[in-house]
């Protein structure tokens, strides 16, 4: 297997919710940037953004 | 099978393995550490106006993160392995910014980025087709002479080797030619 191919697998495996559970056990308090992890970050910045756009439609 | 597309046995022990930054033991191990240096690397303008550059370009996803982990490989920041583990999120992070600015992206994952090899695919890609490629290849056909039985030097055999009678007749000055009437020059 080629190393592009390695990312895309491991992408795909993520984008379906899935983390490394070998690392995940070997962390003292579980990895930090899980797949939910990110699903926060994405409403917190989409939303973040949309709060921008208010200031500026009022300026 | 490729016979000399391998290294030479024994070849790993004869290299000086100092000489790359991969060689060395990597500057980040841990999965967080590694994810939290991409991200923030990514968050450097430059960093951040090639990546939206490339997705500009309807590059995938998965080929924007593949280069930045090989980057880092190659400047022994983390391992190969840790980099194939870290290539989820950083794609998730690269696809929230696309999302952010409104970037149509394509995560290339699945199988709609393979291309369907077809004669006409594969023509094209030899260069050998063009918008009269095909009167071309008929041109060709039509010239290319019949091989004779026996052989170049063989004797020629068939109905239409010999000339007709008329043909012989002209070839050895048995037939009276025309003379053209100077009259109308007149």
């Amino acid at each position: 297997m080629k190393f592009q191919d390695a990312v895309k697998k491991s992408i795909k495996a993520f984008m379906n919710g899935k983390s490394p559970q070998a690392t995940d056990e070997m962390n003292e308090g579980g990895i930090f940037h899980t797949p939910a992890y990110f699903d926060e970050l994405e409403e917190q910045m989409l939303s973040d953004d949309g709060k921008e756009e208010i200031v500026d439609e009022d300026v | 099978m490729k016979m000399f597309d391998a290294p030479i046995a024994g070849a790993n022990y004869s290299a000086d393995t100092r000489n790359y930054p991969w060689h060395r033991p990597p500057d980040l191990v841990n999965y967080d550490e590694g994810v939290d240096y991409l991200i923030q690397k990514m968050n450097e303008p430059q960093e951040l106006e090639l990546v939206y550059a490339l997705l500009d370009i309807d590059a995938h996803i998965s080929t924007i993160v593949s280069s930045l982990l090989m980057q880092g490989i190659s400047r022994g920041k983390f391992s190969i392995d840790l980099a194939i583990l870290m290539a989820g999120p950083i794609a998730r992070y690269i696809s929230i910014l696309a999302d952010e600015q409104d970037i149509k992206y394509n995560m290339g994952v699945g199988d709609e980025d393979r291309v369907n090899i077809t004669p006409t695919s594969l023509k094209m890609a030899l260069g050998i087709l063009d918008s009269d490629g095909e009167e071309e290849t008929l041109e060709v056909l039509a010239e290319v002479p019949v091989m004779q039985e026996g052989g170049l030097m063989g004797a020629p055999t068939g109905d239409d080797v010999a000339a007709s009678e008329d043909e012989q007749a002209a070839m050895l000055g048995m037939v009276e030619e025309e003379v053209e009437s100077t009259d109308e020059l007149a």
